[in-house]
């Protein structure tokens, strides 16, 4: 493995289905040791990066390496430093959970006097061991995500990808699988995941990537997300809301107003000290049940940046 | 590491051990896939008794020795299931369509023959089946024949001096018994591999094999080696249906295994082929029935292709299943159906795996996944 290089470099990769552009001239870099996120609507391409990065795909131009590794050149090597979570989990269902490490451990050559070792480990890990000799398709979709991580984890790649990979989980499995992932990074993995959860996001990565329609909308950290979204947002509830609406939007350094139920979602602008007007005027006009003052979240920041909800 | 020949070999037990255990774990599926060669071996067999020996009535009017020895003439033309049976019988059974002919032998019968005067028999025939029907017209005239050679030598100056090319004549049944082998053999080697291959990506997991560093190349082999696995099981229930039941025993049991073990492998490759290039499980199934039964028609099934017409000829000698028709009738029964030797026979044989494996890794080569 080179070292000093980025975990993965994409330099302007464009993927083309026919007419379609799947992916338009995409170009990051992600660093070794973060956890990166990549995220999008449904259809935004973030599956299809993927595929050229894991060598799935061939990009129809542009350049991806991982770890220093060019995939056409290199494919095998790639291959051996990556590990993949895909959506559908990909495991073989009418199989052990053991026989599919046991599969898994043959197909990347982990060396027999380990292999007991590492799926025992690997089992461990994800709290399956009570389980190993159940078939897959009597688990639960949390522990199929989870022996899907085991299964990724088993070769120790230095590049963990994982594709949605709290997509139909439960609660309690959805916070064990984050617990897992954080524990990737103090391990000195490089983590790319890509989501539908903001949420997800905002809690478990170091760097977010929002792309859109195949192509890059920003990059950047969580917070500074927020930051650049502008100032904050003010929840009232009140006996009438809406007949404060076209007031409210008249007033300068006032982004946005959105009624939903008793509830007005008032967004600032960045700079702007309005909170307070705000409050007086809504106050004049009718009884506020409740107030609330907030820094932005990722679903706001994304619908900023797109123009559309992130789960559309 | 990976070019290490060991670590390619044990990605290819690890593909065919784990297609051996989710066949193994599909029952359902499997117990078809073992039981469709067999159900096609007797299908095709019934086929075959059901185009045998037309049913034919004798009425015995007349029991003298002519008439008894017209009775065993017709009993050797190769034609007739005979029965005898009252007229009343006769007529109730041709009726009911459960016969093909009545032959009626006169009460005058031997009287006339020996006064050398003429005398008709009677044949009644349920026509509604041409090919029947004409047995019927040709063999009548061929057991008078028989009967005039047999019983006033003398009289019958025109004789046939058979030579024969094998040293032993071969039944309808032993030898579309072996072409029966063959389409056995495809079905269930098609079914196996393409469902196997194509069920990869139905349920997604062909990402676990494409996105190891395994050559591609292992992971065909591997692959079809499971397939092979599985249609053994098949393999030998149609043999054993073959040689125990039916009664064909082949003349050359090496030469058997060893054709029967590479058309396996043919129709391993094939059918990995197809579930590669196709990827749906549905669609390999029908393919695989609808490729398999025209094939097997104009491959030579019931005659050497060369009594056939020169463009199915031509057809039936694109497809491998003609030349396995070719080397397992010398197995079973030591015939030459075409100018080739057994080697050269072979020699295409082997062709024809080496280059659907070639073509199965070039298919998942360039396969990528789509999104």
């Amino acid at each position: 493995m080179k070292t000093n290089v980025a975990s993965i470099e994409m330099v302007h990769l464009v993927k083309r289905f026919g007419n379609f552009t799947a992916v338009d001239d995409l170009s990051l870099t992600v660093e070794p040791g973060e956890i990166f996120g990549l995220l999008g609507p449904n259809g935004s391409g973030k599956t299809t990066t993927v595929n050229m990065i894991s060598g799935l795909s061939a990009p129809t131009s542009g350049e991806v390496r991982v770890m220093g590794y060019g995939l056409g050149t290199h494919t095998r090597q790639v291959r051996q430093l990556l590990g993949s979570v895909p959506q559908e989990t990909a495991l073989y269902e009418e199989l052990s959970a053991w026989t599919n490490l046991d599969f898994h451990a043959d197909l990347f050559g982990i060396p027999g006097r380990e292999k007991k070792a590492r799926i025992e480990a690997m089992l461990d890990l994800v709290g399956l061991t009570d389980r190993k000799d159940s078939r897959v398709s009597d688990y639960s979709g949390g522990m199929k995500r989870r022996l899907a991580l085991a299964r990724a984890l088993l070769h120790n790649p230095q590049l963990i990808y994982l594709d949605e990979p709290t997509l139909g989980v439960d609660i309690q499995s959805r916070r064990a699988i984050w617990d897992y992932i954080l524990a990737l990074r103090q391990q000195g993995k490089t983590v790319l995941i890509t989501t539908n959860y903001l949420e997800e996001a905002q809690e478990l990565c170091s760097r977010i990537a929002i792309i859109d329609r195949g192509r890059l909308v920003t990059l950047d950290t969580p917070e500074k997300l927020k930051q650049r979204f502008g100032g904050s947002v003010v929840e009232i509830e009140s006996v009438r809301p809406f007949e404060m609406m076209t007031e409210l939007r008249a007033l300068p350094g006032v982004e946005d107003v959105q009624q939903e139920g008793r509830s007005l979602k008032i967004t600032t602008q960045s700079g702007s000290n309005v909170v307070p007007q705000i409050i007086n005027m809504v106050a004049q006009c009718c009884e506020i049940h409740e107030i609330a003052v907030r820094v932005p979240n990722l679903d706001e920041v994304f619908l900023h940046l797109t123009g559309t909800a992130l789960r559309d | 590491m990976f070019n290490d020949l060991g670590y390619q070999l044990r990605v290819v037990w690890a593909c065919a051990k784990k297609d051996f255990h989710a066949a193994l774990t599909d029952r359902l599926f499997t117990i078809l896939s073992l039981f469709v060669p067999v159900n096609v071996l007797i299908l095709m067999s019934l086929f075959v008794l059901a185009g045998a020996n037309a049913p034919t009535a004798v009425v015995m009017e007349d029991q003298g020795p002519y008439a008894q020895a017209f009775y065993l003439a017709m009993s050797q033309a190769h034609s007739f299931r005979l029965q005898k049976n009252s007229a009343a019988e006769a007529e109730r059974l041709i009726t009911a369509g459960q016969i093909v002919a009545v032959v009626t032998i006169p009460a005058d019968f031997d009287a006339k023959v020996q006064q050398d005067q003429p005398v008709q028999v009677g044949v009644k025939i349920n026509n509604l089946n041409t090919d029947f029907t004409n047995d019927i017209r040709r063999a009548i005239p061929l057991s008078i024949t028989s009967f005039y050679a047999k019983v006033f030598p003398n009289l019958v100056s025109v004789s046939v001096q058979e030579k024969d090319l094998y040293t032993h004549d071969t039944g309808y049944v032993p030898y579309l018994g072996v072409s029966i082998l063959v389409i056995a053999l495809m079905m269930g080697g098609l079914l196996q591999s393409g469902t196997a291959a194509a069920k990869e990506w139905e349920n997604q997991t062909i990402k676990e094999l494409l996105l190891s560093p395994a050559s591609r190349w292992a992971i065909t082999e591997g692959k079809m080696l499971g397939s092979f696995i599985v249609s053994l099981g098949s393999t030998v229930i149609v043999l054993l249906v073959l040689i125990v039941f039916v009664g064909v025993v082949p003349i050359n049991w090496g030469e058997m295994f060893g054709f029967t073990l590479l058309s396996l492998v043919i129709f391993n490759t094939a059918g990995t082929l197809l579930g590669t290039v196709i990827k749906i499980r549905q669609p390999v199934i029908a393919l695989s029935m609808g490729i398999s039964l025209p094939l097997f028609f104009i491959s030579g099934a019931f005659a050497p292709i060369s009594f056939t017409t020169p463009l199915l000829q031509v057809i039936a000698r694109i497809f491998p299943i003609y030349y396995q028709i070719v080397v397992l009738q010398h197995a079973f029964h030591g015939f030459a159906l075409n100018t080739l030797s057994l080697g050269g026979n072979t020699l295409i044989l082997i062709g024809y795996a080496l280059v659907l494996i070639i073509l199965v890794t070039v298919a998942l080569q360039r396969t990528t996944v789509s999104h």
